[in-house]
């Protein structure tokens, strides 16, 4: 047998064989190789390595999905119905068998997996071992398979996340694409288990990357849309659930609709305050009751799901029939509040599998117990249930995750129709409010802090006031010098004050600066034109910038000129590294926080 | 492995295009950023064997999804035909709930089936949960107003529920819509139709039914099987002359077709033919009980009709006193003394309206000291009067009294005859 270098080279003379072949293969090699023609940048780069990222991921969500209903086909049977043995024991020693490799092998699967990826991205450096990547996939799929409450959505972003970790860590990436590669994956990771692009995109900007970021955005957006691609080659393009339609017929249906974001935002209160209390209680009982948790949160719900086996996985199909008019109201009622308790059961256990699918079940829910009931009580008032547990989905969602942007555009996407963007936004506001009226801390950053990690919220960022350059600089005393005035003249106004450094104006938005000793050195033609002391530009800024931004560029330069953005040429004042600290000092912040750069 | 390589300062960077990596601001030809001044930074892609890999996983990654796909989806269609058939079969064995619950599980693994909805919303409607079955088949026209099977379903469900007019107008869509199953329609259309007819028949529509049911005959094929549900609907419906000649022309093609025969002798008998009626039914076997109910039927008609061809003024007279004397006690079966009764069966709000009973009984107040056969002689105005009363009060207590005895079935026969199907 011929060692593998031998046989690759023979067969490559033989591919090689002719003229014509050697010169194509020669262009090729020139194009492709080390010291290629062909190149791209690294902004180019990274979006095509985001479109490759999101089919990456689609293929695994594709798989995860498949694999969560094959579990449930294989634990619980495939009847809509399982036997009550099965109900009892597949959650329990499910449970049990999960708690076992979550805790001893892989504790970042444990929860949804979204505190997880962001902690990849602001502390870990985007790292995300293969190996809690696949856990999350298995365990996920076992979880939400054996009837835990909990969805697919959240571990769809980790093992997205991880994905696009593994494949940047492969590619060798630097340090600041790695961190960037996480939300990445996490946008696809979340669109194709959604199938909704715009929702996953916006829900990784408000939830795992926390502010706003034009940079990273257009591969997001790229990911998201090629894993939807993917998800909807294999799995087709039906939407989670089939909405009814829905028109607005009379204003005054908007108060009907403000009652659901009362009782929204209640519930969320509620539901939040649950995981708040009932997870750190759990995580503090003795280590070896952590093997049991998830077990005894799977019994639970295997016995709540004797009689209401819809509270089991992820709901979907039950949310379906909500919208389509298929329980009464005492059962959405006890659904919603049943599908509360069980996925809180769930979730602050541990059992890795995530919050998405159970929030919008306990919405859906909610919002036809509400449209019942106010059936029965204002008959006059058309009340469509549908509609209804559409828009209840949002209002749990704005007010239990609290990403408001997320929460509304997530609506609009799956019903695709825009009359009822208005209801929507009326509820997923009231609720929001409610939500941050009782309970101050989102419910990400709480399972953060409880896990020890502050990481940065969107929640949180704007109420920090932003100080600008205009709040720091101060005005010119006099003229600024110019590149092509002679040193003569300029040393005319150097002598008419006791500044120890001027700005230099260099035409076409330029600007350098010179200290006063430069300009009064003899050594210099007063002929000579000020230009020709210049050793180095100076970056301009804007009254409109942070501080932050001016203080990245100030290094050692003793100050930087402030122009006019209609007029790059004109002065409207200058900035040093004093005026910057004083401003701080007079707002009452100590120094900025360098990790919070915008 | 070097994907991405620093190069130095602005070297062979795109002068155009290059962004300042720090302010995003373009990059001169200098390689300094115009704004900031910093040194640009670019990253050029020297080796294309990673992107290459890259490629290469996504194709296997993508060959290998299908695959578990392709398999996943064909273990759901066989869980959803097991739970289908399982559905049907319910059905078939008239357990509606068993049939709700398999129908929902195969719908779990071929989520958007349209037949299995239908199907569905069949053994909700079975079931007793009309409310849940109307949603889904709302939902439905929603999503497909033209679909003829769902709107007849839906006509089917108002019907049941007795909400006529959204009835009569699901009715008129199925008509109107498209069968999506089937490449010729027009035997679902004319069905539909037939369905329509017969719905209107019972609500003694007559006017209405009659348009539907000529509508029926114009375009339904001489030789269908579907001539004979015409022809009964026609007669249901008064028009005993057009039924008896669909079944004429059925016994034109086979002579001695018992249900043609029956056909035919029951539509002379509504017209009044009883001569004709005892030939139909001379043709079928004396054995077929259908025809020897008949038979009496028309015995008792006879014997009752005092306007029948040939009759003495002896005999209307004594036929008259009779219709009258069965109907009284016909209107005692709903009480008695039936005047009372009436009373009190307008208080508990059971035989409809009060009024009506009243009427009734100050009509037969009126009547009876008539009813002898020396007053009736030659009184043909009173006779008609006596007739109209017997008749007009087996048509009121037709469906509020109990069992009708064969007197009761002759004359309201005869009523029909001479009024009309929609009294």
């Amino acid at each position: 047998m011929k060692p593998r270098t031998e046989r690759s080279r023979e067969l490559l003379t033989k591919l090689m064989a002719t003229p014509v072949r050697r010169k194509y293969f020669e262009t090729l090699r020139r194009m492709l190789g080390p010291s290629g023609l062909v190149s791209i940048r690294e902004e180019q780069f990274f979006l095509v390595l985001a479109i490759a990222i999101g089919l990456l991921a689609g293929f695994c969500v594709v798989l995860f999905r498949v694999a969560i209903a094959a579990a449930r086909v294989w634990l619980l049977g495939s009847a809509l119905h399982p036997s009550t043995t099965r109900l009892l024991l597949v959650p329990a020693v499910t449970g049990l068998v999960i708690a076992f490799f979550a805790v001893r092998y892989f504790p970042r699967v444990r929860g949804s997996g979204v505190n997880q990826t962001k902690g990849a991205l602001y502390i870990y450096d985007g790292y995300i071992g293969p190996g809690t990547s696949v856990a999350k996939f298995v365990l996920s799929a076992l979880a939400i398979g054996s009837g835990q409450s909990l969805g697919p959505e959240d571990p769809a972003l980790q093992i997205g996340a991880g994905l696009a970790s593994a494949v940047g860590r492969w590619l060798k990436l630097s340090k600041e694409r790695l961190r960037l590669m996480a939300p990445v994956g996490a946008a696809a990771g979340v669109a194709a288990a959604f199938n909704a692009p715009i929702t996953a995109v916006l829900f990784v900007i408000e939830e795992v990357i926390g502010r706003w970021s034009a940079g990273i955005l257009g591969a997001v957006v790229l990911s998201a849309i090629s894993s939807v691609v993917v998800e909807r080659w294999f799995l087709g393009d039906e939407p989670l659930f089939r909405v009814p339609q829905y028109r607005l017929d009379h204003p005054g249906e908007l108060l009907a609709y403000a009652v659901l974001g009362v009782t929204g935002g209640a519930a969320s209160v509620v539901f939040v305050k649950i995981i708040k209390n009932l997870r750190p209680w759990l995580r503090r009982q003795p280590q070896w009751s952590q093997y049991l948790q998830p077990g005894i949160a799977g019994l639970l719900i295997g016995f709540i799901a004797i009689w209401y086996p819809q509270v089991m996985g992820a709901g979907y199909e039950w949310v379906d029939l909500a919208m389509h008019n298929r329980f009464p109201w005492e059962v959405l009622g006890i659904l919603a509040g049943l599908k509360l308790v069980s996925t809180a059961l769930s979730f602050a256990t541990g059992t890795p599998g995530g919050l998405f699918a159970p929030v919008l079940f306990m919405g859906a829910m909610l919002g036809g117990f509400v449209a019942t009931v106010e059936q029965q009580l204002f008959p006059a008032i058309a009340v469509p249930v549908g509609a209804y547990a559409l828009v209840g989905m949002g209002a749990l969602f704005a007010g239990i995750l609290r990403a408001p942007m997320t929460s509304v555009f997530m609506i609009l996407e799956t019903s695709g129709n825009y009359s009822i963007i208005l209801p929507v936004m009326i509820c997923n506001s009231i609720s929001y409010v409610i939500s941050r009226a009782f309970q101050e801390v989102p419910l990400f950053d709480l399972l953060s802090r409880q896990d020890g990690l502050d990481l940065p919220s969107l929640e949180e960022e704007p109420e920090r006031a932003l100080l600008r350059v205009e709040d720091a600089m101060h005005p010119t005393l006099g003229r600024a010098l110019l590149g092509d005035e002679a040193i003569g003249s300029a040393r005319g106004i150097v002598a008419s004050t006791q500044e120890a450094n001027f700005l230099v104006s260099l035409g076409e938005g330029r600007w350098s600066v010179l200290g006063r000793e430069a300009l009064l050195n003899p050594e210099h033609n007063e002929t000579e034109l000020v230009r020709s002391l210049i050793r180095a530009r100076v970056p301009r800024l804007y009254q409109d910038q942070s501080l932050e931004v001016a203080l990245r560029f100030m290094k050692d330069r003793p100050m930087l000129p402030v122009v006019h953005r209609a007029n790059l040429d004109l002065l409207m004042g200058v900035v040093s590294v004093e005026d910057v600290l004083r401003a701080y000092r007079k707002a009452g912040v100590a120094e900025p926080e360098t990790a919070e750069v915008s | 492995m070097c994907a991405m390589e620093r190069a130095g300062t602005g070297v062979g960077m795109n002068e155009e295009t290059a962004l300042c990596t720090i302010c995003r601001q373009p990059v001169g030809a200098s390689g300094r950023c115009e704004h900031c001044d910093e040194e640009a930074h670019i990253w050029t892609i020297q080796d294309w064997r990673p992107l290459l890999t890259l490629s290469l996983i996504i194709v296997l990654g993508f060959s290998f999804t299908r695959l578990v796909v392709s398999s996943f989806n064909e273990m759901q269609r066989g869980l959803a035909a097991k739970y289908y058939g399982e559905g049907n079969s319910a059905m078939d064995e008239s357990h509606p709930a068993r049939a709700v619950t398999a129908y929902e599980s195969a719908l779990v693994y071929s989520h958007n089936n349209f037949q299995y909805r239908l199907k569905l919303t069949d053994a909700l409607i079975a079931s007793g949960a009309s409310s849940e079955a109307r949603a889904q088949l709302r939902d439905f026209r929603e999503q497909h107003p033209e679909d003829a099977q769902v709107n007849l379903k839906l006509a089917r469900l108002e019907a049941h529920d007795r909400n006529v007019e959204e009835a009569l107008h699901y009715y008129q869509q199925a008509i109107d819509g498209v069968w999506p199953d089937h490449s010729d329609p027009l035997p679902q259309k004319i069905d539909a139709r037939l369905e329509a007819a017969e719905y209107l028949v019972t609500l003694g529509r007559k006017d209405e039914a009659e348009g539907v049911l000529v509508a029926v005959a114009a375009e339904l094929p001489a030789a269908s099987a579907e001539q004979p549900r015409l022809a009964e609907l026609l007669l249901r419906n008064g028009d005993a002359e057009r039924a008896l000649s669909i079944y004429q022309m059925q016994l034109s093609q086979r002579k001695n077709d018992p249900a043609a025969l029956l056909g035919a002798a029951r539509a002379t008998l509504a017209a009044g033919s009883y001569a004709s009626a005892r030939r139909y039914l001379e043709g079928i076997k004396p054995e077929n009980s259908e025809a020897a109910r008949l038979r009496t039927e028309l015995d008792r008609v006879e014997a009752l009709d005092p306007f029948a061809r040939s009759t003495t003024e002896k005999i209307r007279t004594e036929r008259t006193m009779a219709a009258f004397r069965i109907a009284l006690e016909r209107l005692a079966a709903c009480g008695a003394p039936f005047a009372q009764s009436m009373t009190s069966a307008a208080k508990t709000g059971a035989t409809g309206d009060p009024a009506q009973w009243s009427g009734f009984a100050k009509w037969a107040e009126q009547l009876a000291p008539m009813m002898t056969e020396r007053k009736l002689r030659g009184r043909d105005e009173v006779i008609e009067n006596a007739m109209r009363f017997a008749l007009r009060a087996e048509i009121a207590a037709q469906s509020n009294c109990g069992k009708l005895t064969l007197n009761d079935e002759a004359l309201l026969l005869l009523a029909r005859q001479r009024m009309g199907a929609g009294q």
